[in-house]
């Protein structure tokens, strides 16, 4: 074997090696989730239980309402991706295709938005939403339902403008050029020319919204008042609480609460790794 | 065909046509912008000047808040604890995410399901991850300590002893945020042109030499963008902080999202957690502005 063959052979058993580092503590979860109480604390550890405890997750599953926090993570991530999708491209529209006063700086503006960490409006934008009023929320405002956790998405946001943006540039001028001679408004061009060229785009932009929002964390739980509207990660937070050292348990409802996006991932994974190429955030 | 472009102010109207319709299509945007980011910033000047419970009308307090803010022991604490964080996780971070970019910018069948391994935890929730990490980190049977055990490490108390508890945390965002950085920098390896490396190697440049002088200066744009994507990011830590440090962070354990996030949404304290808000913002600006600035001196734009 040359010394080339041999280095190489070292690197990938590095990076396999590495790899697998990296997936412990997912086989660990998943592990953990199938033990009975005996073994989750014997030593040395046992990675494959003797008989898989199935009835963790069901005892997981009932522990809890989990369906109802499923759901409600399903509705929020579909409206804020829906929300995302619209209100970002047709501002993308504007900003790559339109010509109109202050265009560059009011682009600046919202680049600048992209560093603010969003916890530094915390607090105002609860407050705005403590102001509006509800007549079928306890509080009789925002605050406790699910409002605050979507209706932004569909004011736009620097990070799918952005995506957008630098895709619209790309299709060619001359296309909506043509439609113009033939009566069409920007509105058509918008419809008809450059979102169903964007499909790409729009996919990425909708994959990681609908990644941010099912993650969304510090959002629910400033919001959220009671168990029926709680999303799973302000739900595995309460489950954490409730459950502390149940190990079996807690594993259980941490791997049904990431499934989805692992699946997500798994599917898509192209879109995902063109959305942080092209942009590089994650939230 | 430039013609085709009317004359944008034809119809009287300041915007133009293309103008009112651009309005049309931003109206979701500026509203936002103003309602939820650009507004809400200035709204935290404001509101980081009084005393305010949200059930009793606000009080101006002048700078008082800002003032307690420089006195209050966990406050400073919070700010030590967030920059240790950032100045750990950031060029570590960053640093292997390097290495391995550059080790897997290479052909070999099966590098993409490797390369699933190193992404998966950035999709995954940060609160499930936490779980899963509070347990390895346990002292009671924790896989950790099993692991050391092995080598005849004795056991460590990894969440509640305060000098391991912040490496411990800063380990864990490491390995859930890899697989943005490697994307990223794989990216910024692939469109280095290989006539280049070729090139160099005919010349009798050794494989460090070509890394030296040719990959990482053309990498210097990704490392660049890399660099400000962590830095903004690692201050907002709070979800592993939530999680780990249960029932509630210590002074070891604290960081600036977290202060806010405990004033305004605990204690109520409104006042308090904008100004905090506000210098949170002003670092971030700062450290941002300075770290554009700098790269003048470090990034190579081909």
């Amino acid at each position: 074997m040359s010394a080339r063959t041999i280095r190489r052979t070292m690197l990938i058993s590095l990076l396999v090696l590495g790899g697998f580092l990296m997936m412990v503590p997912f086989l660990w979860m998943i592990s953990t989730s199938l033990k009975t109480r005996a073994e989750v604390f014997q030593v040395p550890p046992v990675l494959f239980p003797a008989s898989p405890r199935w009835e963790n997750y069901l005892d997981m599953w009932n522990a809890l309402p989990f369906a109802t926090f499923f759901l409600n993570s399903i509705k929020l991530a579909t409206l804020n991706t829906v929300g995302q999708l619209i209100s970002c491209s047709l501002a993308a529209y504007a900003f790559a295709a339109l010509r109109f006063p202050f265009r560059g700086p009011l682009f600046g503006l919202l680049l600048v938005t992209l560093i603010i960490p969003a916890q530094v409006v915390l607090v105002p934008n609860f407050i705005l939403y403590r102001l509006l009023p509800d007549p079928f929320s306890v509080s009789g405002n925002w605050i406790g339902t699910h409002e605050p956790l979507w209706v932004g998405a569909f004011l736009g946001g620097a990070f799918g403008t952005f995506l957008l943006r630098q895709f619209f540039l790309a299709i060619p001028g001359e296309l909506a050029d043509a439609a113009r001679v033939d009566g069409a408004n920007p509105w058509q061009i918008y419809r008809y020319i450059y979102m169903p060229l964007a499909k790409p785009a729009l996919a990425t932009l909708a994959i990681f919204t609908f990644m941010w929002s099912w993650n969304d964390f510090i959002d629910p739980i400033i919001y959220l008042r009671d168990l029926e509207t709680f999303t799973l990660t302000a739900g595995l937070s309460l489950f954490q609480g409730q459950f502390v050292g149940k190990w079996p348990l807690l594993m259980a409802g941490a791997l049904v609460s990431v499934i989805p996006m692992i699946v997500l991932f798994v599917i898509a994974q192209r879109h995902f790794v063109r959305g942080i190429t092209m942009t590089g955030i994650k939230g | 065909m430039t013609s085709l472009r009317r004359p944008t102010t034809r119809q009287g109207s300041p915007l133009g046509h293309e103008g009112r319709w651009a309005l049309l299509f931003l109206a979701p945007t500026l509203i936002g912008l103003a309602v939820l980011s650009a507004g809400p910033i200035l709204a935290t000047l404001a509101i980081s000047l009084t005393k305010w419970d949200l059930l009793t009308a606000p009080q101006f307090v002048g700078l008082d808040n800002f003032a307690a803010l420089m006195s209050d022991d966990r406050f400073l604490k919070a700010m030590r604890n967030t920059i240790f964080y950032t100045v750990v996780s950031v060029p570590l971070g960053m640093a292997i995410a390097l290495g391995l970019a550059m080790a897997l910018n290479q052909t070999i069948r099966g590098i993409a399901f490797i390369r699933t391994a190193y992404f998966l935890p950035v999709v995954t929730s940060t609160i499930a991850i936490a779980l899963v990490w509070q347990w390895i980190y346990s002292s009671d049977a924790g896989l950790l300590n099993q692991a050391i055990g092995l080598f005849g490490i004795p056991s460590q108390r990894w969440l509640s002893d305060p000098v391991l508890v912040m490496p411990s945390i800063v380990a864990m965002s490491i390995w859930q945020g890899l697989g943005i950085n490697v994307i990223i920098f794989l990216a910024g390896l692939q469109a280095i042109p290989t006539e280049l490396l070729d090139a160099a190697s005919v010349d009798g440049a050794g494989r460090w030499a070509r890394t030296r002088h040719i990959t990482l200066p053309l990498l210097t744009p990704s490392i660049f963008f890399t660099g400000i994507l962590s830095l903004i990011g690692s201050f907002q830590v709070f979800d592993q902080i939530y999680v780990l440090a249960r029932p509630k962070p210590t002074e070891a354990t604290i960081t600036i999202v977290y202060f806010i996030y405990e004033n305004g949404f605990k204690f109520f304290k409104m006042g308090y957690a904008t100004a905090a808000s506000w210098i949170l913002f002003i670092i971030v600006a700062a450290l941002t502005a300075v770290y554009f600035r700098s790269q003048d001196r470090w990034v190579h734009y081909q």
